[in-house]
This record gives structure tokens, sequence and C-alpha cells, in this order.
């Protein structure tokens, strides 16, 4: 077996020779590489490398002799050695090595290669650009997310936390608005405390005087009737009113009476201009909203207390008047029936399934471990211009499943999405050796009723 | 008030105005009339009190003091006994009115003042008012002449500015409170030395109402707790400036506020269907009084109320017709701050965790990351601390909290995560937690 593959190599006249490191889990090339190191390979410390996953491969095409401890190693011994869950699965190779075989260039992913979403929003040069990073000379890397995405912009990754920290503040805020009773004294003191305290006093005055007890009469506080407000309103009052107190007013004027038909003439002389549907509203409101004063419960309140209580328990009881079977119970009516003025608002309400985007809210979701985007993956017609050092945005990205193992959900293709950044991502599942390609669309279900 | 003898100032008057060479021009007001002029723009224009008393919006005028009046400023000048004035400089329109309705509001005082006496004799509080009406009908105006009349008379009442669009008390887009001591100044109106300000955001309640109901509801509880401690304010009452939106929701933040102010008094301008609604639907403890516009009152353009709400931020990082204070420009760092935004897009209620309402996103904080956009921005400085957590139950949430001041963003560098601002005390910043505003403010002139 050994001989006849060594023969196959030596007929082609170009099959390179290399060495296994298992410690560093890649292939350093003995001789010159060949084509292939155009799209392939990567250097190490000045020496030509192979990743495991090429290195198999090449193997498989008969371009490449790999021997470990002198001995040139078979493509058996290669899927044995090389394979790992450290470097590769099968599954992986088994994908990567359909997609070589198609023409595609396919290179590992590495996650500091996306532009965040914040230098994207800047439309900063990818950071794959900057003189910084080398992903030639990286070293091999455990898994697809190499070490050195930490020297990317720690800032631009400081204020990423910031705003997710901050974001996940404010919900709390939220939570903490709602619990209705607040300490009063609170209040008083987040007020800021006014310089001369002695001259301006919001809080402190030095004669606090309780406040008396409601006074208990039945008649409102105050007797409008011998309050003489000037109101051009009610058509039943005297023309003429009486000259006020001199010692009401300032300066102790003296005035005369105070004549209000002239101005009774000059109220209003523009119409309000009011569009048609606010003349319809009117018009509505009008129809079936009754004075209120002319509730006789309403007319035995005194002050704004007795009636909001008031207001209160009504509102109360009309909860209660609603029909017990449908309201009382652990799942309630989406929709009320005073709520339903247009198809709008009522599509607004019983829409459960709220549309929501790839990026929304992914910063907050925790990293799911089982799920890697393996590969990045670049057509074919571009091999002639590919360059490693500059490999560009990719085709795709791919992920490698089973259809052994669980389907990804929605939390988890909205991450990947977006390590993936504005490059699509591609599921790859393989089952026993077939592989089939699988993506998801971004898409808004049409809505023709608004 | 002093006495004396009117035909001696009177002459004073006219040989100070004929001696200083300038073309002053008398003008002699019978008793009850006004006289109402309009500086031309980019002009001013100085005001004398030759003879006789006579006051400005309820603020008396000094004899022989000149006030000097800037561009675009309506002024009108109104005498209850007769007086003689000299007017210096360019004035687009000047004249006499007889046609005022001065008498009615000093009738509207009158009775106030009666409630405030009924107040202070059964030890309760005293009369809270709120003036509504449509927009350029002279509300703020109302508002000053009834301020200055009660405080005049010795009564500390509190002018509480809920129109966000032209706010009188502090910078347009917020709500405050504000305390007043001593009668306006003839030209920079109430001394705002401490008032209580909440921020709003946008300089229409339309934006977002439940905010807007929301701060009413905090002002009135601060109001109310400020009456319980101090007599005085308590038996002053309050006098409410509203917004000129008398419509649809407008109308029923109107509403909203005369219940969560427990107004007594309601003091419509101008609007009779808005009258008869407010009959409607205010309980009959609440005395709802209709009353004329001046016949003085000039309709404001659009870009007229674009340019007063610039020069109200102007006046507040300059002072006064710019000269008196000098604002510092600084650096602050992107993570030495947070910025919110309040109010998240809105979604529908079945999408939200059980128990909550819309509410809850309209009131909602939404992390600002800071950018380019943010130029220009006026941001309040919340007074909130800044080591509460949002969600500590412990204290005042971050909308309830009031603002202790603004900074506008000049400059943002995205590479330097700093951005500069312009803020009316020098670094730091007070507080670290900055509220953005829809309003901007370009720092030219």
């Amino acid at each position: 077996m050994y001989c006849v593959h060594f023969l196959m190599g030596l007929n082609r006249g170009n099959l390179v020779r290399a060495v296994w490191v298992p410690e560093e889990r890649q292939v350093e090339l003995q001789s010159p590489a060949g084509k292939f190191w155009q799209s392939m390979g990567f250097s190490d410390r000045g020496k030509q490398c192979l990743q495991a996953e090429e290195a198999l491969y090449l193997m498989e095409c008969g371009n490449v002799q790999v021997f470990y401890r002198d001995l040139p190693l078979s493509i058996q011994e290669g899927y044995e050695r090389f394979l790992s869950s450290e470097t590769l699965t099968l599954h992986q190779y088994q994908v990567y090595g359909h997609l070589k075989r198609l023409g595609y260039v396919v290179n590992r992913f590495d996650l500091s290669s996306v532009p965040s979403e914040y230098e994207r929003q800047l439309n900063l040069p990818a950071s794959v650009d900057s003189r910084q990073r080398k992903p030639l000379k990286r070293k091999h890397s455990q898994s697809p997310v190499s070490s050195d995405n930490r020297s990317t912009s720690p800032l631009v990754k400081k204020t990423a936390e910031h705003q997710s920290e901050t974001q996940v503040k404010s919900n709390e805020s939220l939570a903490g608005q709602t619990t209705p009773d607040q300490p009063q004294e609170e209040l008083m003191e987040s007020f800021p405390a006014p310089e001369d305290s002695s001259e301006r006093t919001w809080w402190r005055e030095e004669h606090i005087q309780p406040p008396s007890a409601q006074s208990q009469s039945r008649a409102p506080r105050w007797d409008f009737k011998n309050l003489s407000f000037p109101d051009l309103g009610s058509r039943s009052r005297s023309a003429c009113l009486a000259s006020p107190d001199p010692s009401l007013l300032p300066g102790a004027l003296e005035v005369g009476d105070c004549h209000m038909t002239p101005w009774l003439r000059r109220l209003n002389v523009k119409e309000e201009k009011l569009s048609r549907r606010e003349r319809d509203r009117q018009r509505d409101r009008d129809r079936y909203h009754r004075d209120i004063n002319r509730d006789p419960k309403v007319r035995d309140c005194r002050n704004w207390a007795e009636y909001i209580k008031l207001m209160e328990e009504r509102r109360r009881q009309q909860q209660k008047q609603r029909p017990a079977h449908l309201w009382e119970r652990e799942v309630t009516p989406l929709t009320q029936p005073v709520h339903c003025t247009s198809h709008r608002e009522v599509m607004e309400q019983i829409s459960i399934i709220k549309p929501s985007s790839w990026s929304e809210g992914v910063s907050r979701l925790p990293p799911a471990d089982q799920w890697k985007i393996s590969f990045d993956v670049y057509q074919p017609d571009t091999v002639a211009e590919f360059k490693k050092s500059h490999p560009g945005k990719p085709y795709s990205r791919m992920c490698v499943c089973s259809f052994d193992g669980p389907v990804p959900d929605l939390r988890i293709m909205k991450q990947l999405s977006c390590q993936s950044g504005d490059v699509p991502v591609t599921f790859a599942v393989v089952d026993h050796g077939d592989i089939s390609f699988y993506c998801f669309k971004n898409f808004r279900l049409p809505s023709d009723v608004y | 008030m002093t006495a004396e003898a009117p035909d001696k100032s009177a002459e004073d008057g006219l040989s100070s105005a004929g001696g200083a060479g300038t073309t002053g021009t008398r003008f002699d007001l019978d008793k009850e009339t006004e006289l109402r002029f309009e500086v031309e723009a980019g002009e001013r224009v100085q005001l004398e009190l030759l003879s006789g008393m006579a006051e400005v919006f309820g603020s008396e005028l000094n004899k022989n003091k000149k006030y000097t009046f800037g561009p675009g400023s309506k002024i009108a000048v109104f005498t209850w006994h007769g007086c003689g004035v000299s007017l210096t400089g360019k004035t687009e329109v000047a004249y006499v009115s007889k046609d005022t309705p001065m008498m009615l509001y000093l009738n509207t005082h009158a009775a106030l003042e009666q409630m405030r006496r009924q107040a202070e004799k059964e030890n309760e509080r005293g009369p809270r008012v709120m003036v509504v009406g449509p927009t350029d009908v002279g509300k703020s105006t109302l508002c000053r002449v009834l301020l200055n009349y009660a405080v005049r008379l010795g009564r500390r009442p509190t002018l509480v500015e809920l129109d966000v669009g032209q706010s009188s008390v502090s910078i347009p887009g917020t709500m405050a409170g504000l305390c007043i001591e001593r009668p306006a100044d003839v030209e920079e109106g109430f001394s705002v030395q401490a008032p209580l300000v909440f921020h709003f955001g946008s300089t229409t309640p339309g934006t977002n109402i439940k905010l807007y109901n929301k701060l009413t509801s905090c002002l009135a509880e601060v109001f109310s707790q400020r009456c319980e401690v101090n007599r005085k304010a308590s038996v002053g009452g309050c006098i409410i400036n509203t917004c000129g939106w008398v419509k649809g929701s407008g109308y029923q933040a109107l509403v909203h506020c005369a219940s969560a102010f427990e107004v007594d008094v309601v003091l419509v301008l101008d609007q009779e269907r808005l009258y008869n609604e407010l009959k409607r639907d205010l309980p009959h403890f609440v005395r709802v009084v209709l009353l004329p516009k001046s016949g003085g009152v000039v309709e404001r353009s659009k870009g007229g109320r674009r340019e007063s709400r610039d020069e109200k931020i102007r006046e507040y990082f300059y002072g006064f017709r710019g000269t008196s204070f000098y604002p510092h420009a600084y650096d602050v760092r992107f993570s030495d701050v947070r910025i919110f935004k309040i109010g998240a897009p809105s979604i529908p209620d079945s999408c939200l965790p059980l128990g909550m309402s819309q509410d809850d996103t309209q009131l909602k904080l939404v992390p600002v990351s800071p950018g380019r956009d943010l130029t220009h921005h006026v941001l309040s400085v919340s007074s909130v601390d800044d080591d509460a957590e949002p969600g500590d139950g412990q204290s005042r949430g971050i909308l309830e909290s009031p603002v202790c001041g603004f900074i506008v963003v000049t400059a943002v560098d995205t590479q330097a995560q700093v951005m500069t601002v312009l803020s009316p005390a020098p670094r730091p910043l007070p507080r670290h937690t900055l509220l953005i505003m829809d309003i901007r403010f370009i720092d030219l002139k």
C-alpha cells in the first residue's frame, strides 16, 4: 500500500515532502510547495506549514507525502492522526474536502477577522488590512477563534461591553419603576439644594404649621358665587362687575367697575381651524360624552380627592363587569373591545410573534459553545486573484453540523450571524458522507392591511 | 408709589429727553390704556417713564429709569391712572390702545386674592390656577401679570411651566417649577435662581405624551410636598402655564394636569369650544373662566418660535443679551458618561411581557452610543446619583429626577472617544447621567 502510493507520487514528479509535527498539530513542508501554496498553507517562523485538513486533502490529491518518524503516512493514518477534536472533526473535514473538490477556496474561520458591528457602522476598513494583524504568521489555534482577537481594538470592545451593561441596567430600572410606592424622603433629597437656604426655601421653613384637618362641611371649599371672576362664558351673570376691594389689588389701586359687554362681542371672531378628522372625532365625542357634572355622584364630590377616588372605584367596577369566563383565567383575550378602533390597532394587538431582525439583542445572549463557524469559503472564480494575506470578504461562511445532532435554534442562528457580520452563514449538514447545505434568509412578512 | 408732583417730574422728563439730544417720542396715556410697541429687528429701544405710574406685564416701572428692549421684543406699557412715557430708538409699531383686557385680568386677580385670604384664614391651601388656550393668545403674559400682582401683595406663588415649546423658566424641552419671590424684571422676566426642572426632551408634548403626563404628575407631587412644609407657598398657590395644543391628546393632557394638580380655577383664553369642553369634563367644584385675549397679542411664525427657542438656550449659556456669562468648553470621554434617550419605539401590547403595558416603552430609557450624530444636541445632566443602579428601588429613577444643568455637544471625536461640550460650569460634570434632547443648538454668534 505504501509503495503504491509512494510510486504514484513519484511519477507525478512534483510530490512535496512534509513532516507531521504532532505537538503543533500541523505539517511542515520539507521541499518547496507547489501551486497549491497560492490558496493554502501559512508560514510559521520561516517554515512553510499546512493545517491538518490541508495536508490531508493534499495527501488525498497526491500532492504531498507526509512523513512521521521518517516513515511516510498512509491516507488512512492521516485520517487517524490529523483529525481530532483539537483540529477538525471528520464531519468538518468531509465538508472541507467536498468544497475543495468543487474548487472553492476554504479557510478556517477566524473570529477576529470579522469587523465588529461598531467598525462596520463607522465604515472602518476591515481590520484584516491593518498591519498589526498577520494571519500568515499565526500560531495554530486550537479552535477557530484565534487567540489574537484580543489585539483588535480594546476600546471598541469595551464600549460594546459598556453598552450591553447599560442596557441591562435600563431594564432593571424599568422593573424598579413599576413599583408604585417610592419613599418620599428620597424625592426631597434628590432635589438640588439651593445655595442660600436662608433666602429661598423650597423645603425648610422655620415655622412649619401642620396642615389642618379637612373641613368637613358638605359644600365645596370655594364659594364661587361670592368670588366674582370676570367669566365671559356664563351669560347669566351680570354684565358689569363691581370694582374690587382696593386692598386686594397691588399698590392699593382704585379702579372703577368692569364692563364685560364689549368683550363678549370681541370673543372668538376667528373660526377655529379643524381638519375633517378632528371634526368627526369631536362630533363623536359630543354625541357620546355626557357632562360629567350631570352625574349625581360627581355632584356629591366636594374636592379632587373625593372625585379621584370615585373615578378609581368606577374603573375597578368596570373591570369587574367584564365577562369572567374571558377575563379571569390565565389566558385572556389579546384585544379589548374599547381598543379596536382601526385595523392597524387590531393587527398590532393580535400579533403574538414579533418580527425581529437578526442583529437584534444578540449582545445580551450568552455564547453557545457547541456551535461554531468552521470555514470561510471563497468562490472558485476568485482563485486566480486570491491572496492569503488579503483574502477579502468571503462568499459565505460554513457551520458544520450533523443530522444526528440538534437543530440550531433561533438564538444560535442569531449568534452565528452576528459573529459572521454581513456575510451569510450556511449550515452544512453531514449525513454519513452526504452533505446538504442550508441557509436562512431574513425577510419581512408582507402586511397589506396598514 | 412715590408721591411726587406730577408737573415737575413731567418737566424733568422732557428736559432730560431733550438734553440728551435723542429723538425720543413722548406718549401721554389716558387712564386704563396701554402703549404697545414692537422693536425692529437689529434695533434697541429705550423706554422711560416720565410721569405718573405704569407697568409692563404687571411689573411697575421706575420713574426716569431707562429700560432697554432688544430686537423683536413686543411690549405693552399699561397705566391705571394715566402716565407719560418716552421711547427712544426704532420701533416697528408704536400705538396707544384703549381696549385692553387688563381690567378683566385685574378682577381675576382680585378673585384669586380673595381665595388666598380665605386659605390663610382657614389654614388651607391657596388657589391653584391653570391657564389654557390655543397658541398665541397671551397665556404666558397672563401668568406673568397674575404672578406679579400676587407677589406685589406679599404672596409667594409658584409658577409651573408646562409649555415645553416656549418655556419661560428654563430652556425649551423642559418642564419646570419656579418659586416667585419678587416681581419680574421689566427687561429680563422672573429671576430664575433655583428652579425645579425636569427633562422632557422635545418641543412638543405630542412626541411622548405619556412622559409629558408623568412629568406633570411629578411636578404636582413635588409641589404638594412643598406646600405641606411651606405655609406661604401653600397659600400662594400656583399658576400653571400650559401648551397651546388643545385638541386630541393635548386636551387630554390638560384634563390630566387639572386632576394631578387638583386645580381650583381654570382660565381659558379666547376659545369658547375649549371652555365648554372643560366645563363638561371637569367636576363642578373647578371654576372654569373664559377670558378674552388682548388685542395686542401678536401671532408668532414658526421661524419666530424657533428663533426665540434658540435665544433661550443662548441665554442659558451666555446670560441675558449674551454678555454676563462665560461658558466653558472641555472634552468629556465617552467612557465617563452614560447617555440615555427616553422612549423606545412602540411595539404591540401582546409582545410585551405579562403585566407590562405600553407606557413602559414610552417611558423606557434607551442607552445611546455616542456618535457623530450627537453633535449640536442639547443634553440634560440628570441629578440622579452616578453610582445608583437604574433598577435600584431605593433611589429615584432617572425619569423622575430633576435636571441640574444642560450641556451642548459641540464636537465628537469617535477615534479618540471624546466629545467636546459647552457647559455653564468648568469641568468636571457634576453628574454623569446625560439625557439627550431632540433639540439642537449651534453655538454661533
